[in-house]
């Protein structure tokens, strides 16, 4: 079984209630995210356009997390599930230095690392993770990459022309696929971040781990 | 790629989460600058002993004191840098041996135990078992001050940090600190001839470390992109810009002139003004270093 997600950028409305379920299922504290979902306006007023970018850990195949990870504290499940054992963390931040995609933070709470794990334990459960089960529009597809004739891998099929993963020249084999996305929504260079500015808030960056 | 599209499709970020600050702070570059003078002095010692012997008779104690004390200040900051410092031990109980940080732990324990057995036998005089242990402790001293740059290169999300540059500029960074802290600590207990010896390697490792900055910074954006979006913080008005070039004039560039005077005049004062410079600016590099691809946005 190898474990992965899909996201259709074409039916996200950016209406973060993936984002919102993944922070109440997981507890996860203030000024930190598993998920999150990004907004880009490209263009130039009256032509404009707004995309919208669920972004999570990728679960990668060839994981730079878990090989910098001095403790195995990072770690991959049977199900292909890259996991972290909070307990044996010493929060050395490598993790953090290591993923290119910027999915690990480390806990203000617990000053361990941590990121999404694909909702591990509900997965345990049968159940799908809380993402996919708030997502209105049914843009997050979850399920087994080796199994032809799950979702996801029929998803793949259909649109086989389509599908991208977030820097692909990294070599981390993410399992963790986009349909419809472009340079805009997946590569960060291809985007302006003006200091200061965003929809709501003025707050560009945070200490990592809340010290530091 | 990304870059040349920006100007047609004006692309912003309106809605998203705070970026993480930076991660690895400046007691990561105490702990790089601090292993460079404590690996780098047992390299320069063994150099002496085998090139000048009688240079070096009284300095064996106080190398390995200097060495230790650094090697524990590498060890103290790297601690201080853990979010959770009390479970430092699990390196040791549970060590995943794909990770640079694993190797880098077991190799400096190993290490500093090596330099606790050498200051015992230069406190008891055992000259001859001291430079047996020595040439053991140098050996290790090599993947000691390397280890840092495998673990940089083990940063797959920081593009600027490749191990080949990476493995060189350690290596110079311990030759350089090394041979500078041996100036400052032999003074005029050196022959002449140690001194221009020690005078030679400064010089080398400030003229190489800088050629590959220097390679890095003019060939480094041609080879990649998240490369040279990296390096305009060292560019033009970029918020590292005036700190690089203050670390390389410290660091290197003036070293190596006051080296090429010293020699002219046989001047002990300036070699040591060279030395000084030397360690105040490999700090200020190696920071800068370290930074920059901190301040890029992953995602
Ligand atoms: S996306 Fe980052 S955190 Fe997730 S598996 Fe890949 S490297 Fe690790
Ligand atoms: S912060 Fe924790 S999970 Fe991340 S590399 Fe260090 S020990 Fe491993």
């Amino acid at each position: 079984m190898q474990l992965g997600f899909l996201v259709d950028l074409h039916l996200c409305m950016g209406c973060k209630g993936c984002e919102i379920a993944c922070k109440v299922e997981n507890e996860v504290p203030l000024s930190t995210w598993r998920l999150r979902v990004k907004y880009v306006d490209v263009g130039t007023f009256p032509e404009t356009k707004r995309t919208f970018t669920p972004l999570r850990c990728n679960h990668c195949e060839n994981a730079p997390c878990e090989r910098i990870c001095p403790v195995s504290a990072l770690h991959y499940l049977e199900n292909g599930i890259v996991n972290i054992d909070k307990e044996r963390c010493i929060g050395c931040a490598g993790c953090v230095m290591a993923c290119p995609y910027g999915a690990i933070y480390i806990d203000p709470q617990t000053q361990t690392a941590d990121k999404c794990t694909y909702c591990a334990h509900r997965v345990a459960s049968s159940m799908m993770p809380a993402c996919v089960v708030a997502c209105p529009v049914q843009a997050n597809i979850f399920g087994d990459l080796e199994d032809p004739t799950s979702n996801i891998s029929k998803y793949i099929q259909v649109n086989q022309s389509n599908i991208q993963v977030r820097k692909p020249e990294k070599g981390t084999n993410p399992h963790h696929f986009y349909v419809n996305g472009g340079n805009v929504a997946l590569n960060p260079l291809a985007s302006h971040r003006i200091e200061g500015h965003s929809l709501f808030n003025k707050i560009t960056t945070l200490p990592v781990g809340g010290h530091h | 790629m990304a870059h040349e599209i920006l100007a047609a499709t004006n692309a912003v970020v309106t809605l998203d989460v705070a970026l993480p600050g930076i991660v690895w702070p400046w007691l990561v570059t105490v702990n790089m600058w601090a292993k460079s003078i404590g690996t780098g002095v047992i390299l320069m010692l063994f150099m002496l002993i085998r090139m000048h012997p009688d240079s070096v008779k009284n300095l064996r104690l106080p190398t390995a004191v200097v060495a230790f004390i650094f090697i524990n200040i590498f060890l103290l900051f790297t601690l201080a840098d853990l979010h959770q410092p009390f479970r430092m031990w699990h390196i040791f109980v549970y060590s995943s041996f794909s990770s640079a940080i694993a190797w880098g732990s077991l190799m400096a324990t190993v290490f500093l135990g090596l330099l606790v057995i050498l200051a015992f036998l230069a406190y008891k005089k055992n000259n001859e078992t001291f430079d047996k242990v020595l040439v053991w402790t140098t050996i290790l001293a090599i993947p000691v001050t390397l280890y840092t740059a495998a673990l940089m290169a083990q940063c797959t999300a920081r593009e600027l940090w490749q191990m080949p540059t990476e493995a060189a500029q350690m290596i110079l960074a311990a030759t350089l600190s090394g041979s500078a802290a041996m100036i400052l600590l032999g003074g005029s207990k050196l022959s002449d001839e140690a001194k221009n010896t020690l005078g030679v390697v400064l010089g080398l490792s400030a003229l190489m470390a800088f050629i590959i900055y220097m390679s890095e910074y003019i060939f480094g954006p041609m080879k990649a992109e998240e490369v040279a979006a990296v390096l305009d913080y060292i560019k033009g008005d970029g918020p590292y810009a005036v700190m690089f070039w203050l670390g390389q004039w410290i660091a290197y560039l003036l070293p190596m002139l006051l080296i090429l005077l010293s020699r002219a005049s046989k001047s002990e004062s300036i070699l040591k003004l060279a030395a000084i410079l030397a360690l105040v600016g490999l700090a200020i590099v190696k920071h800068v270093w370290l930074m920059i691809p901190q301040l890029l946005p992953m995602s």
